[in-house]
């Protein structure tokens, strides 16, 4: 089941303007809807710990069928000084991620937040936002492949 | 008699160049140079640093008119691009490293320096760039240096500071804040430890073409004691810019199809 809750108000909105920096790294992420959420509840297929960022796919049961999701990571450097590891995640691991989803509808999005099998929960390098917290950007020092690089 | 004298002045000047090579050669280098030696975290615009040793402020960036109004326009339109939600299709998008001096200052990741008899050698932790400075020798011509992401650096030291001359920057290599540059563009680096755990590194960009005058500015770094660099290869860029000149991101786990 994909349980899709897509904000886009106008508190979010102030939220953006007043409390977030875009995320930036080795490219632009405006390709992400940084102001809308979608929360995948599914099984990892696979995870590639690989640069300039790391994917998670996960698979979502869509009615009768399973719908495939690619969720971006940061770079494995900054995700390693966010508590991630090469091994966290494996084939089979039940999962539920917040995404920030791609803007052209495609089944891909940024990763804001991650629970783990274990009950522990992660970022996407920084910290993790709390539990239900409203789409707000990126924390600095998060997203891939690491907080502002204001020569961008 | 004008002869002799001249033989005398020759072996004087003989005896005491040789003297200063014996007394440079013997000179320990430790000693000579404060250790940089490490990893060093980046202070972005001085964030989590104390402001006491918080890197000055930039100079303003001035380009000639010729080159102003496209920057300007540039600039404009990435923007609005980006508003629009569509990223600038930049070579970052295809991850090609950043080159000097970009590749001082991304985002959070580390630097490593490593001081070696005659080099000094600076590491990224991003795209693992690698660039080396030949200390105490005399800069090339820039029109005998092959262009390239890092060109061809030398260093030398003035008191406590570690000062490096670059150039030989490919044009296509994105500058500071996107300026252009030309095949003339000179950066000069003021590298110094203000305190035993933060390092500045100010950069001047001069490029007579380009620029009206010279910028300054200045990237501020913390210690990262006992830091093991992570390494990156960029194995698995997913982003592609597409028929209509649009970024994308390629979906489904494994290499591309």
């Amino acid at each position: 089941m994909v349980r899709m809750r897509v904000a886009l108000s106008g508190l979010i909105t102030c939220a953006l303007l007043i409390g977030a920096t875009p995320v930036q790294g080795h490219h632009s992420f405006a390709m992400f809807d940084q102001g809308a959420q979608v929360t995948l509840v599914g099984t990892v297929a696979s995870f590639e710990w690989t640069n300039p960022h790391a994917y998670i796919f996960v698979d979502v049961p869509d009615g009768s069928t399973t719908k495939h999701w690619t969720i971006e990571l940061g770079s494995t450097s900054i995700l390693q000084r966010g508590g991630w590891k090469f091994n966290t995640l494996k084939k089979g691991d039940k999962v539920t991620a917040v995404i920030n989803p791609l803007r052209n509808g495609d089944a891909g999005g940024l990763l804001s937040r991650i629970t783990l099998p274990d009950g522990r929960a992660l970022g996407n390098g920084g910290p993790p936002p709390a539990a239900g917290a409203p789409a707000r950007g990126a924390a600095p020092g998060g997203a891939a492949p690491g907080g502002t690089a204001p020569q961008r | 008699m004008r002869i002799a004298r001249m033989q005398t002045r020759i072996a004087v000047l003989t005896a005491a160049s040789v003297l200063t090579v014996i007394a440079t050669q013997n000179e320990p280098l430790a000693q000579a140079a404060p250790n940089m030696t490490g990893s060093w975290a980046p202070m972005q615009g001085g964030r989590g640093g104390d402001p006491k040793t918080a890197p000055p402020a930039a100079t303003p960036l001035v380009l000639k008119a010729e080159y102003k109004a496209k920057y300007d326009k540039q600039r404009a339109a990435d923007a609005e691009a980006t508003k629009r939600g569509e990223p600038p299709a930049s070579a970052a998008v295809l991850c090609n490293p950043y080159g000097m001096p970009r590749m001082l200052s991304v985002a959070s990741y580390p630097i490593e320096i490593l001081q070696t008899p005659g080099q000094v050698t600076i590491i990224t932790e991003a795209f693992s760039e690698v660039r080396r400075v030949y200390m105490d020798q005399p800069q090339q011509p820039i029109d005998e240096v092959p262009p390239g992401y890092y060109g061809h650096s030398v260093g030398r030291w003035e008191k406590d500071t570690l000062v490096v001359d670059t150039v030989g920057i490919k044009e296509s290599v994105p500058g500071y804040q996107n300026m252009p540059h030309s095949d003339r563009m000179r950066i000069t680096e003021r590298i110094r430890m203000v305190t035993p755990d933060v390092l500045h590194i100010q950069l001047t960009i001069d490029d007579p073409v380009v620029l009206e005058k010279p910028v300054t500015f200045t990237y501020g770094y913390r210690k990262m004691p006992g830091y093991k660099m992570v390494e990156f290869v960029c194995e698995n860029n997913r982003e592609y810019i597409d028929a209509e000149g649009k970024v994308r991101m390629r979906l489904g786990a494994g290499p591309a199809k």
